[in-house]
């Protein structure tokens, strides 16, 4: 959905459904959507978690520099896993 | 169609029933899109709640709204959404040549605002090219909008086109078979 809708044709359906219900496919859709929403725009607003990994509160800054103040986007992890192969 | 709608007569939670109900008199979306999402009633009513919200409420122009509405739809390649208009921005006057322009090249478009420019940019960057919609891009946005305003606008544009993006794959076999 987020880099490739096209490919969530006829065949990926049949798949799909050897798997889950049209109500789960209903939910997982809707909370894909959702993410690919929301989580583009979470990006643009440059804020990082309010805790770090081992559950300090830490200041944005420092945040930042825990959680890395330039995460890669999809299309660069997926660049990047395909030339890793 | 990937998952096909309800029948009208399926749908027997009330709450639900009300909510499609204003999305019918109000054309965004019409019955189809709640239809499918009511196999998950939960789902559907707090997803349709907040479209009516994001697309209705708030302090930003509907009518701006349902341009940028348009033009998103039209960025995820989903026909559903970009095919629906919204009637209560119709009746407050918003007319198709306006629709078009804002997904055509409304920088030297004269019928929009500074503004409004700065908002139909925030909608076309937000996925097209997002690492343009930086530090920079938000400062300009403050000279027109208020923080809450720019929340209110940046909430709907990922909400919207988050169900754009879930309604073309789900849709995407009707066309097929269309």
């Amino acid at each position: 959905m987020a880099l490739d809708p096209d490919r969530i044709d006829a065949e990926f359906d049949g798949a799909l459904r050897r798997h889950y219900s049209d109500e789960e496919i209903v939910e997982l859709g809707a909370f894909i959507g959702f993410n690919i929403g929301y989580h583009t725009f979470f990006g643009t607003l440059d804020f990082y978690p309010m805790s770090s990994p081992d559950g300090r509160l830490v200041s944005q800054e420092e945040s930042a520099r825990v959680y890395g103040a330039k995460p890669a986007s999809l299309e660069k992890t997926d660049a990047r896993r395909t030339a890793e192969g | 169609m990937l998952v096909e709608p309800l029948k009208a007569e399926e749908i027997r939670d009330p709450e639900l029933n009300a909510l499609i109900a204003r999305c019918e008199v109000l054309g965004v979306p019409d019955a189809v899109f709640p239809r499918i999402l009511a196999r998950v009633p939960a789902y559907a009513k707090a997803l349709l709640r907040a479209l009516l919200v994001s697309h209705v409420e708030g302090s930003v122009d509907h009518r701006l709204k349902e341009v940028i509405r348009v033009q998103l739809a039209r960025t995820a390649g989903d026909p559903y959404f970009a095919g629906l208009r919204s009637a209560r921005a119709r009746q407050l006057g918003l007319n198709e040549e306006t629709i078009a322009a804002g997904s055509a090249r409304f920088e030297d478009d004269a019928r929009f605002t500074a503004a409004e420019k700065w908002a139909l940019r925030y909608a076309r960057g937000m996925y097209l090219n997002p690492e343009k919609v930086d530090a920079a891009f938000y400062a300009e946005g403050k000279r027109h909008y208020s923080e809450a305003q720019i929340m209110e606008l940046g909430a709907f544009i990922a909400f919207h086109y988050g169900m754009q993006v879930f309604m073309r794959v789900v849709g995407a076999h009707r066309q097929e078979g269309a």
